[in-house]
């Protein structure tokens, strides 16, 4: 592989308790090419949702990213950015879709206001230049513009996860981080949104960090995928090898739990 | 009850709440006087013979305080307590039978809540005419409930929901089996903070309702005490003692209650807890072993 | 809208129970209900005014609808009869004046703390754990702990009677004749300064511990940590997605707190001796002047009433979601 956009070394985290620590992450490493599509897979608890918090760096305390952690981005080290670098970076750089399409978007802010406050915020863009670029990445995702002026709750779930993907791309970012981002929608409309993510993708050439449980969807969806078991990366390979050739006892298991896989690799 | 034990707020509470329970207890070891009649001259200033001074008719102010908590405490928590299972009643079988039963409970319910208390209970008062510490519980017990019957209408709700509930009803349970035993023990952090709050409220509007007026004055009592203050206007002649001794009292009692009450709360919502988790972390971070 | 026109109709029927109450409350009560309500009239009101009195009260003859029906026709006419200790004022114009005292006082402070509250809830919550949390959450709990009477009477004792700064009592000197005139609003400034402190100091507590509480609730929210992975500023994603949130349930209980907020404000003009309902009432109470203690339930229960709908409409206002429905 040639120069990762994104890699991860030795990422340990831990939530700091009364007494004792939990260590959510523990030591894991992976990296990311340029455009590519990597998955992180495992059940509930895994600790992948910590890993992608600490990404953006998103973490609050009691969480604790432990010294000898790197996450370089484009061979930047994430975690010594100062506060204005860091503001910078954020979307910029990494966007992020999170768990529940029905709450990422704040219910009391118009979806224009939305845009508007990443647009102004990272390239100072007036009222009218923001609402020219939200109406284009708005088209991107299928939704009539006009409808900017609504408030989330005018949409529907699937409507509602478009849109943060829409103000997700809305900067151009180098990688999207989506945390199960369609966990909470129906089949067909997590089925079209994974599709729209991956023309989008191979459009705009963003990579994508893809967490998920459903481990199913993740090797229709990614290049490669990662495998975590209790904080620990245990296995990581190309979704076709994990598919057909999995090593570790855990991927064999979780394998085994499904029902067999009909359609093939998402085109 | 160990969660409880941990919590240093709750300790704190507790420990003022005991203390205060056992000096009312023991007011017949640590004061030779009666509260109710005259032990001195009227007006005296803290002494050795009178500890925190006497009233404008010459009682005792620390006899008084003393077998006033034992008022303040039956009057909050008697009151507290039928508050609480008014309101916890009404607030499961609205919640759980729904329908035309909740309808009704819930219109009740909100039209109590938009009466004003204090002034509801004025009349009510004005009209029994020097009600007395008992009369007082009562009439709390029957104004008061709404606001607990809510909030546990609103848990069971979601509790009503959950399998076990199902399943006990797929079993034929009786419907007041199901509230009582089912229902009712997923409710009890609710019932908690609902007691705690109810025997607060109590105790302040006892006290303000006999400050104003409408106790029983022969009641020996810590709002009787402000009300007989106010009426020799203390603050005026300079008997500060009257009147701060049952103001701190109150104060007192008042701040253990709320300490218990914020510790349950937190126990309840573990999201609202500190702990110390945050200063260890605090202390990493220092020590240079990580960072966010 | 609908939403709107069905709280209405709702408040109207809160305010008749509250007649309801005070018009069977007398009749439940042992012995003669007239004798009960008018027996410190005594020898000093005109026989032809005690009878006017039985009527606007319902005493009629005819069976019990009628007579309560009778007694609503006087409420809804807003006739709430003569008290008795100022006999011949109206009680409407005894507790009118009084109220216009209550609402300036009660409503000032509850917009100071409300604003004052919720803003050291929404910074305390933000800065969760810091040392200025911890100070104002314990703060808060005393504050809230305490109540109304005993701050008042500390407040009274502390900077009314030891300091001597402001004065002891009354809404303005007595001397000056209400007019507006800098001198008399100046006066009822430096009158009010105690009562208002006190009653910034019961209410603030509970504005606070209800934010702070919101706000922590709120905080794990996907559209806050959204707002901070945009690369928004500190403010911007504090105010404008957790606090503008977390505001939502601190109106709504607001509502709630109307009836404490009421009760504090009595308490407080009664030891502050400051000409508003509470002083009335007490006055009343000690005469057992009951025309002006039914009164002041029914004037109580509307003033609360106008409240809440005040924080309804709010409440629509803040919520794009109730607009629509």
């Amino acid at each position: 592989m040639n120069q990762p956009l994104l890699s991860v070394k030795n990422l340990t985290i831990d939530y700091i308790g009364d007494e004792t620590d939990f260590r959510a992450v523990d030591n894991v490493s992976f990296d990311v090419a340029p455009g590519e599509v990597f998955g992180l897979a495992g059940e509930s608890g895994c600790g992948k949702s910590t890993i992608a918090f600490a990404i953006s760096r998103l973490h609050r305390p009691p969480a604790l990213i432990r010294t000898g952690s790197e996450i370089l981005l484009d061979s930047r080290e994430v975690l010594d950015l100062n506060p204005q670098e860091l503001a910078a970076f954020r979307w910029r750089e990494v966007a992020m879709v999170f768990q529940s399409a029905m709450n990422s978007l704040n219910p009391v802010l118009r979806v224009e206001a939305q845009f508007y406050d990443v647009l102004k915020t990272h390239l100072g863009m007036t009222k009218a230049q923001a609402r020219e670029r939200t109406a284009e990445m708005l088209k991107l995702v299928d939704i009539n513009p006009d409808r900017m002026r609504d408030y989330p709750h005018q949409f529907s779930g699937g409507m509602r996860q478009r849109i943060v993907i829409a103000i997700c791309l809305a900067l151009g970012p180098k990688m999207v981080v989506m945390d199960e981002p369609t966990t909470a929608l129906d089949v067909v409309v997590q089925r079209e949104i994974l599709q729209r993510i991956n023309e989008l993708r191979k459009k705009l050439g963003f990579s994508v960090l893809f967490i998920t449980h459903d481990l199913g969807l993740m090797v229709q969806f990614c290049d490669r995928i990662g495998i975590m078991l209790g904080g620990k990366l245990v296995e990581q390979n190309t979704a076709q090898a994990i598919y057909r050739t999995p090593q570790h006892d855990y991927t064999k298991k979780l394998w085994a739990s499904f029902p067999s896989l009909h359609g093939g690799v998402l085109a | 009850m160990k969660t409880l034990l941990r919590n240093r707020k709750a300790l704190v509470g507790l420990a003022i709440i005991a203390t205060i329970a056992i000096l009312a207890i023991a007011a017949p070891l640590l004061t030779e006087y009666n509260p109710a009649t005259r032990t001195g001259r009227p007006h005296q200033a803290p002494s050795m013979d009178h500890i925190l001074g006497t009233t404008r008719i010459g009682q005792d102010v620390f006899a008084r305080v003393l077998y006033g908590a034992r008022t303040s405490l039956m009057v909050g928590f008697g009151a507290g307590l039928l508050i609480t299972l008014v309101g916890t009643v009404l607030g499961i079988v609205a919640g759980y039978r729904g329908g035309k039963t909740d309808e009704v409970i819930s219109f009740f319910t909100n039209m109590v809540l938009v009466v004003p208390n204090l002034p509801l209970l004025l009349v009510l008062a004005a009209f029994i005419g020097q009600a007395s510490p008992v009369v007082i519980a009562l009439i709390l017990g029957a104004t008061s409930w709404a606001w607990g019957a809510r909030v546990t209408r609103a848990e069971t709700l979601s509790v009503k929901q959950k399998d076990f509930v199902k399943s006990a009803e797929m079993m034929g349970e009786r419907q007041w089996r199901i509230m009582a035993f089912e229902i009712f023990p997923n409710v009890i952090s609710i019932v908690g903070i609902n007691f705690i709050g109810s025997v607060i409220f109590a105790i302040i509007t006892q006290a303000t309702l006999e400050f104003l007026g409408l106790g029983d004055p022969r009641a020996i009592s810590w709002g009787n005490m402000l009300f007989a203050a106010q009426k020799a206007s203390a603050l005026s002649v300079g008997a500060w003692w009257e009147i701060l001794t049952p103001c701190f009292a109150l104060a007192f009692l008042g701040i253990g209650m709320s300490l218990l009450n914020f510790a349950v709360d937190e126990i309840a919502n573990p999201r609202l807890r500190t702990g110390n988790r945050l200063g260890r972390w605090s202390l990493l971070v220092r020590n240079g072993e990580g960072r966010l | 809208m609908a939403f709107l026109f069905r709280r209405l109709a709702f408040y109207l029927a809160a305010f008749l129970a509250a007649a309801t109450i005070n018009f069977f409350l007398p009749r439940l009560m042992p012995g003669d209900p007239i004798q009960l309500m008018f027996s410190s009239a005594g020898a000093e009101l005109p026989p032809e005014s005690l009878e006017a009195l039985k009527l606007t009260f319902g005493f009629v003859d005819g069976p019990l609808w009628q007579q309560y029906l009778t007694y609503l026709g006087s409420i809804f006419t807003g006739d709430l009869g003569r008290s008795i200790k100022y006999f011949p004022l109206p009680v409407t114009s005894v507790l009118g004046h009084a109220l216009i005292w209550t609402l300036v006082l009660m409503g000032t402070a509850t917009i100071i703390s409300f604003i004052l509250g919720t803003w050291l809830g929404v910074m305390a919550a933000w800065k969760r754990g810091s040392r200025f949390d911890v100070i104002v959450s314990v703060s808060a709990i005393f504050a809230t702990s305490v109540p109304a009477v005993v701050t008042s009477l500390i407040v009274l004792f502390v900077f009314g009677f030891t300091l001597d700064w402001f004065p002891n009592g009354y809404a303005a000197d007595p001397s000056l004749d209400p007019a507006f005139t800098l001198q008399y609003i100046s006066s009822v400034a430096y009158h009010g300064v105690l009562p208002m402190v006190t009653l910034c100091t019961v209410l603030i507590g509970g504005f606070t511990v209800t934010m702070r509480n919101n706000m922590i609730n709120l905080l794990g929210e996907d559209y806050i940590v959204m707002a901070r992975a945009k690369g928004l500023s500190d403010r911007r994603v504090m105010l404008w997605y957790a606090a503008r949130n977390a505001l939502l349930p601190t109106v709504s209980s607001l509502a709630i707190a109307i009836g404490t907020i009421l009760g504090g404000s009595l308490v407080t003009e009664v030891v502050f001796n400051y000409p508003g309902l509470g002083n009335v009432l007490y006055q009343a109470i000690l005469a057992r002047d009951y025309p002006v203690i039914q009164g002041q339930l029914l004037i109580m229960t509307a003033t609360m009433l106008v409240a809440n709908f005040i924080v309804d409409v709010s409440y629509v206002l803040l919520d794009p979601r109730l607009k629509a429905a």
